[in-house]
């Protein structure tokens, strides 16, 4: 399957894309995704990451879903 | 409970006031305003950029969820994305509830709300 994996603000400098089509599998975990894509991508604890638009855990599979973001600290307002 | 969520790339009009409805009482609006230093710094203004659909079924569900908390009647939110200039607004709400102190709470709240879990980020364009 494949999952479009989205970027914002600073990730998407520190990755160097704004979007990306994927191939994964529903078992897999967005940090490996993103391990995956780019090893030298750490999220820390900073970046959190949302699976269908809503916030996820990094380390739970990613069923088939079809959309992955990653979200750095907010700043709207 | 009725919600406005609104994405703007224009100056930010505030909506025609609502028909009148006799139980409300309390009417508060708060403009979010560009302001002309970013960390100590001189700036033209801010850029801002959403990550829209999330943006909104988050406001969504934190409406809905601070309404329980806090009864209003309606809000309207409208934030502005791309550049702002200094002195214009990035972000106008108005709360309509029957009291002043659900509207307050509700108002306060969202706010914080927004800053915490809402992807929308700002960028400061810096003069040099």
């Amino acid at each position: 399957m494949k999952i479009k994996i989205l970027t914002f603000a600073q990730t998407r400098t520190q990755l160097g894309f704004d979007e990306k089509d994927v191939e994964c599998h529903a078992g897999e975990t967005p940090r490996e995704i993103l391990h995956r894509l780019a090893p030298q991508f750490d999220p820390g604890k900073t970046v959190r990451v949302a699976v269908n638009q809503e916030y996820a855990d990094w380390d739970q599979p990613v069923g088939n879903a079809s959309e992955l973001a990653l979200i750095p600290p907010v700043s709207g307002g | 409970m009725k919600t406005h969520i609104e994405f703007t790339r224009s100056v930010i009009v505030p909506p025609a006031t609502s028909p009148v409805m006799r139980e409300i009482g309390a009417v508060l609006e708060f403009s979010g305003v560009v302001r002309e230093s970013e960390n100590g710094e001189q700036i033209p203004g801010l850029r801002y950029e959403a990550y829209e659909p999330m943006a909104r079924t988050q406001l969504e569900k934190i409406c809905a969820e601070l309404s329980a908390k806090h009864p209003c009647e309606e809000i309207w939110f409208i934030h502005r994305l791309d550049f702002v200039p200094v002195g214009e607004a990035s972000l106008f709400i108005r709360i309509n509830a029957r009291h002043r102190g659900p509207a307050l709470a509700l108002m306060a709240e969202l706010i914080d709300r927004l800053k915490a879990d809402v992807p929308v980020w700002k960028t400061s364009n810096v003069l040099h």
